[in-house]
């Protein structure tokens, strides 16, 4: 999952069947040094993500990518492949240093 | 599957049915030389990964929904922690 701000909805004239009555949200992804400002931006390129949950606009939820975002409508056959999974309440996440080796990284030759 | 680290911890309220019992995690995707991607991921995870973790996450759905039911919309996972990572030597990938 990836964490995203919503930043609005879509509601569709027309649509294939199985997606009738379906909401969706116009989500932000949110970059690491956004979400540890906390500045409510996101930075990423904006998505359409299906949703049950209905958030507010500017609320930091978590959605699904891929083929796992249509099985919150099993067995329902859905053309989905985003799906707003929670809404976040609250979280700690501190900006880390740079890093630029991995953990007990031995170099073999 | 990739290495991420774990950074931080969040919790919700309002999330999918399937997925309350789960403890979420925070990560950053890590390249070979342990630089962490811009944007983040949320987590499953039941291995007991702690922020500063190094643990390897599984896109696997599939092995979600065995676990938590066919109407999990979950992907990413901790399937490990890593220990230590071996790599070649650079000029020896050439």
């Amino acid at each position: 999952m990836r964490l995203g701000v919503v930043c609005g909805h879509v509601v569709l004239n027309q649509a294939v069947e199985s997606l009738r009555g379906t909401r969706f949200l116009m989500v932000e992804p949110v970059t690491a040094e956004n979400l540890a400002a906390r500045n409510g931006k996101g930075g990423g390129k904006t998505l359409v993500v299906a949703d049950h949950l209905a958030p507010d606009r500017g609320e930091l939820v978590a959605f699904v990518e891929g083929r796992e975002g249509a099985n919150a409508y099993w067995p329902n056959d859905v053309p989905i492949d985003a799906y707003c999974a929670l809404i976040v309440k609250d979280f700690d996440f501190p900006l880390l240093p740079e890093q630029h080796t991995l953990p007990g990284t031995e170099v073999h030759g | 599957m990739y290495l991420a680290r774990i950074d931080g911890t969040l919790t919700s309220t309002t999330r999918h049915e399937t997925l309350e019992e789960c403890q979420l995690l925070i990560g950053r995707r890590l390249d070979a030389s342990g630089r962490a991607a811009a944007e983040p991921v949320v987590l499953l995870d039941r291995l007991g990964a702690r922020r500063g973790s190094t643990v390897m996450v599984s896109t696997d759905g599939a092995a979600v929904r065995r676990r938590l039911g066919n109407t999990t919309p979950a992907r990413l996972h901790v399937a490990g922690i890593v220990d230590c990572v071996t790599l070649a030597p650079e000029e020896s990938l050439r």
